[in-house]
């Protein structure tokens, strides 16, 4: 019997399972992949050496750092509102935790885009004279009108962070519920305040759930931020697309802009696997 | 008017008085006028059918949950209320916090802190609330790791312990606050029996020590080993409260026989 178990004291080589499956797979593909990228070269779909001239331009390359900055000081900004929207939502009291509802109802539920042109050009409508003094004196901190105050990275940055804030409070609140109530339980027997309970075992235990979430969020703010384009603020899109409708460039210099979004896309993906590596899952 | 009981003046006061708590979940009647009394140094087995409502009577004992009536204290204080005329007003959430490092709880669950190291999770409550010293609460925390045999173990995650042993970690961080009751919640209902045996030794030693101690379990060596008394509760009130020689060897009550039955399978 060859299945029989050995039992004559020799070692047997271990020979594992081939998965030639896999492998035809593997091969099918690259195959496709080669075929296509062959395609592209025959028909010459875009002049590499225009690609290559505006791929370190001076602006475009002002237009992607003012895209990182956008996206990541939005990131911060939402995940503040963020984290206030979900205490408040789990907070057990009834009006926060219906205001922070209808908060995310309302900012997750209309475009982003609709949100950013609201900032920028309704909202100075709407209000149109900034004006905040000290009560019951005469200093006046600012009088100004409203679109001085709006410029398109004011109204950018609002309407990203605002939105994301949403989001941000969905995640966070979902990372929060996620942590077992025995470790509550336990941290409030100890004799934690709430707040400690809050500080020291929720937020820490959450924060391993949010992380990659997070992760996810920034890259899509990252790449949103060519929303920003639609307010007139000189982001990578906003300058590709001037660029491009001067000198009729289009497909390199749209190959240009995804270069650099794919660029932050790196880093973000970078930023989050240390995050997660801080932070391990236990 | 605030009237407070003064705690140092006697000391033989008991650790424990659950004098007619009741409790509700809902419409639900969980606890229905329990009253019993935990001497210092006793060892009480809470015992009764799932649904009985032993743990709730724990975690009413720290206020973990809010009783709808009666009172409870430990060594004389009004545990989480305090009296203002004829009526308990609800203390502060600091107040009911201090108040709950004097009672220490070991949950079926083990629920060890799982980002923290078994060292963490035994320091960070001494000093977050006890302000205490961090070289002091490491020292402390090394005795306790040694008292439930786990001397090599304080740098290790809790998923990186079996079962029994988180159990006796959970222990320690329980000890470490130094509490003055120590509750026990199904100590070993999520162990394989094997891991059983090395918590009950643990739960043992406390025991022989003195602790003031009070046990849900279904475990017999736990219940009939060395407890000294039995409060068998059934659909949330006290069905029998005697010695724990007396309760196995002549059970009063119908409810009492068929749970001893079930419990010797
Ligand atoms: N948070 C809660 N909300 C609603 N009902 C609850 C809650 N906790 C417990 N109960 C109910 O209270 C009753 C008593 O529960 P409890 O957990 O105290 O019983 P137990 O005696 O500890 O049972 P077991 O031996 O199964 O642990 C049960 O009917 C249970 O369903
Ligand atoms: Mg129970």
């Amino acid at each position: 019997m060859t299945n029989a178990l050995n039992t004559e004291g020799m070692s047997l080589q271990i020979v594992h399972r081939r998965r030639w499956g896999a492998w035809l797979l593997g091969a099918a593909t690259l195959i496709v992949v080669s075929t296509m990228i062959l395609a592209a070269v025959r028909a010459q779909i875009m002049d590499l050496e225009v690609f290559y001239r505006y791929l370190f331009d001076g602006q475009i390359m002002r237009g992607a750092f003012n895209a990182v900055v956008l996206g990541t000081l939005a990131l911060i900004i939402s995940a503040i509102i963020g984290l206030m929207l979900a205490l408040m939502r789990v907070s057990g009291n009834p009006i926060l935790a219906s205001v922070s509802a209808v908060y995310v109802y309302f900012f997750r539920g209309t475009p982003m885009l609709i949100q950013l042109l609201f900032w920028f050009n309704a909202f100075p409508i709407m209000f149109p004279d900034l004006y905040i003094s000290i009560p019951f004196t005469d200093v006046v901190l600012i009088d100004q009108r409203m679109t001085t105050v709006i410029t398109p990275f004011i109204a950018a940055l609002a309407g990203l962070s605002l939105a994301e804030g949403a989001y941000m409070s969905e995640i966070i609140r979902g990372g929060i519920m996620a942590v077992d109530d025995g470790q509550r339980s336990a941290a409030r027997a100890l004799g934690m305040t709430h707040n400690q309970v809050l500080r020291k075992i929720v937020i820490p235990q959450a924060g391993r759930i949010i992380i990659p979430a997070s992760g996810n969020q920034y890259i899509m703010l990252l790449k949103s931020t060519s929303l920003a384009s639609a307010i007139g603020y000189l982001e990578l899109l906003r300058i590709t697309t001037d660029i491009y409708s001067a000198n009729f460039r289009v497909v390199e210099l749209l190959a240009v802009s995804a270069f650099w979004y794919l660029l932050m896309t790196a880093f973000a993906t970078a930023l989050q696997t240390t995050l997660e590596k801080l932070f391990p899952q236990r | 008017m605030i009237f407070m009981t003064n705690t140092s003046e006697k000391p033989t006061l008991p650790a424990v008085i659950a004098n007619a708590v009741s409790k509700y979940f809902g419409s639900l009647q969980v606890l229905k006028n329990v009253s019993f009394t935990v001497q210092p140094g006793e060892v009480v087995a809470l015992l009764g059918p799932s649904g009985a409502g032993k743990s709730t009577m724990l975690r009413c004992i720290n206020h973990l949950e809010k009783i709808d009536g009666g009172q409870v204290s430990v060594h004389g204080e009004l545990i989480g209320y305090q009296r203002q005329g004829d009526r308990l007003m609800e203390m502060s959430d600091k107040r009911i916090s201090e108040q709950r490092t004097t009672v220490g709880m070991v949950f079926q669950s083990f629920n060890l802190f799982r980002h923290m190291t078994v060292l963490e999770n035994i320091i960070t409550a001494p000093m977050m609330v006890h302000k205490r010293e961090k070289a002091e609460a490491i020292a402390q925390a090394h005795a306790l790791l040694q008292k439930v045999g786990l001397p090599d173990k304080a740098s290790f995650y809790p998923s990186q312990l079996s079962g029994g042993q988180q159990q006796r970690v959970a222990i320690a961080r329980a000890l470490a606050m130094e509490p003055e009751v120590l509750l026990l919640d199904e100590p070993t209902s999520a162990l394989d029996p094997e891991l059983s045996h090395e918590v009950i030794g643990t739960i043992k030693t406390l025991a022989d020590e003195g602790r003031t101690m009070l046990i849900t379990t279904h475990e017999m060596a736990i219940a009939r080993g060395f407890s000294d008394r039995v409060i068998f509760m059934v659909d949330g009130e006290v069905a029998e409260d005697v010695p724990a020689k007396q309760f196995f060897e002549s059970p009063q009550h119908e409810r009492s026989r068929q749970f001893l039955a079930q419990m010797e399978n």
